[in-house]
């Protein structure tokens, strides 16, 4: 599976692949106005970086390090102030073929669950029939199909998370974005929510471009983790996590190769917050002790 | 049960007014039984139905006309940035102004008649509504917006499936405190220009002393505005039944 991509590639670099990767960033860079509007912040900055298509890339690091912006300029919500962006060979247009999870679910309070799947299926594409039957398959397949009718007020957050992922799965997208999407969910159901997403994702193999500021979410989901640095945003290293698939089926969490991942992981966000001028562990000594 | 205190503290109100009769005399405040009679008297002879349909006729039109002038101009300032920033500040100077200072101006212009009571009651309502429509139109939660965009939504789409649906609330907000302050005008206007309707019998009876059926005319405008406000407010929870879950 991973050697395929490599094959098409044609060696290092040496001739244009027959295919174009899902997504390319090319030495981007973006910056924001900061909030008393007078100095622009700089959020990224040169970030370069290739997906071939059914890789499921996780985005690492501390908060503050442009993840967010990343996934919206793989959008198109946004564009860069310099460097290239491309999706499938083009400039990313947000639409149905790429789908968004963000953090804070983003449901239209006043839809119902069924409707709220609908909005992403809406525009010429699809007619009602087909959004009808797309929203119902993709409800029976994050397992909310009897709640359809219900509000996004009357659901937990783990329901939540699930219609919207439903929703954004219901245009079939080549191309996944996902905003820690379960960050503002319970351990246990997160868990569970891990889980749903490795099964739906063996079975389509979209891209996913997954941020994450946990680094056994980042293990446990991704092919290849990205680990970005803060302020202003870089990537700092690309790991290959080679951990057989599917790995809800044996304890992955207890391979040799998770645990040393994990550890080098860890030890690296910890530098990485410990470095951050703006982070309120600056330069704080939270190494462990040598002689453990 | 909030009926049962409702009506507890009605009571309390009655006892209050019973007292107050007996403080200032039954010339000045007439007692609930005196008031009661004089309706009953006001019905029969028509003269109360009449005055609050003529009451009613103006208010209905002036705050329907607010109503229908005041949310398009509102949606129009939310979602064209631009012309609201220039607009705005005239409309919170107008909203600021009392629009009873408009009133011999008006008469001047359009007499003592219907038009000029319908239009000092569109004048009242007009502002709260297209201030509420207006906030209400700004106000949209731009993580939506941006959820619609990622799905591909024209601006078009966004505004009618995004930014006006969540204007709702606040739209219906500003309809309540229209109505109100149509009412209000409403009595004004009909003390103002050419004496009728509720206003018209509450200047009759204020300066005759015949304050038995002043009380009448009082409290039929306090229910009017029960009437209207509840109303209003059934409207809004029927359109937000989605919220009750929250």
């Amino acid at each position: 599976m991973r050697a395929m991509p490599k094959d098409l590639a044609g060696g290092e670099q040496g001739q244009q692949s027959r295919f174009p990767p899902a997504i390319r960033f090319d030495r981007v860079s973006k910056s924001f106005a900061s909030a008393g509007g007078r100095a622009a912040v700089l959020a990224l900055q040169d970030i370069s970086f290739t997906v071939e298509p059914a890789t499921f890339v996780a985005l690492l690091g501390p908060s503050g390090c442009g993840k967010t912006t990343i996934l919206r300029l793989a959008d198109g919500l946004i564009r860069g102030d310099t460097g290239k962006v491309e999706v499938f060979g083009a400039p990313p247009k947000p639409g149905p073929n790429i789908g968004f999870v963000f953090q804070t679910f983003r449901l239209i309070p006043w839809a119902s669950v069924q409707d709220n799947v609908e909005f992403a299926l809406k525009g010429p594409l699809f007619s009602q029939a087909e959004r009808r039957e797309r929203a119902n398959r993709h409800l029976e397949l994050v397992g909310l199909a009897e709640f359809r009718h219900a509000y996004p007020g009357e659901l937990s957050g783990g329901m939540k998370q699930r219609v919207a992922l439903a929703r954004a799965l219901a245009t079939e997208p080549d191309i996944l974005l996902m905003d820690e999407p379960f960050a503002s969910i319970d351990a246990q159901t997160r868990e569970l929510m891990r889980i749903e997403l490795m099964r739906i994702w063996t079975d389509r193999r979209p891209v996913v471009l997954f941020v994450t500021h946990s680094v056994d979410e980042a293990i446990i989901l991704a092919d290849r983790i990205l680990l970005l640095s803060p302020r202003p945003g870089r990537t700092v290293k690309t790991i290959e996590v080679e951990l057989e698939r599917p790995r809800w089926a044996y304890d992955a969490r207890a391979e040799p190769r998770y645990v040393e991942l994990r550890s080098f992981l860890s030890e690296r966000m910890r530098e990485l917050v410990l470095s951050d001028p703006s982070s309120e562990f600056y330069g704080r000594d939270l190494a462990p002790p040598a002689d453990r | 049960m909030i009926w049962v205190y409702r009506l507890g503290f009605l009571a309390l109100l009655v006892v209050l007014w019973i007292l107050a009769a007996q403080q200032f005399g039954r010339n000045v405040v007439p007692t609930p039984l005196a008031t009661f009679e004089a309706a009953q008297r006001l019905i029969a002879e028509g003269r109360l139905l009449s005055a609050l349909g003529a009451s009613l006729t103006v208010y209905l039109s002036g705050y329907a006309l607010a109503i229908v002038c005041a949310i398009p101009v509102g949606v129009v300032m939310g979602g064209f940035r631009i012309l609201g920033k220039t607009l705005e500040i005239y409309v919170f100077a107008l909203a600021a102004t009392p629009r009873v200072a408009f009133i011999p101006l008006i008469i001047v212009i359009m007499g003592l008649g219907v038009d000029a009571k319908v239009f000092i009651i569109f004048l009242g309502a007009l502002m709260p509504i297209l201030i509420n429509t207006y906030a209400g139109v700004l106000a949209v939660d731009d993580e939506l917006v941006e959820m619609a965009r990622s799905v591909g939504s024209s601006r078009q789409r966004i505004f009618i499936s995004i930014v006006l649906p969540s204007a709702v609330p606040f739209v219906v907000a500003g309809m309540r405190l229209g109505a109100t302050i149509g009412l209000i005008n409403t009595v004004v206007a009909e003390l103002y220009t050419a004496v009728s309707g509720l206003g018209g019998l509450l200047a009759i009876y204020g300066n005759t002393f015949r304050m038995a059926e002043y009380f009448v005319v009082v409290i039929t405008l306090a229910m009017v505005g029960v009437v209207v406000t509840e109303v209003l407010r059934h409207f809004e929870t029927r359109l937000a039944r989605w919220r009750g879950a929250n």
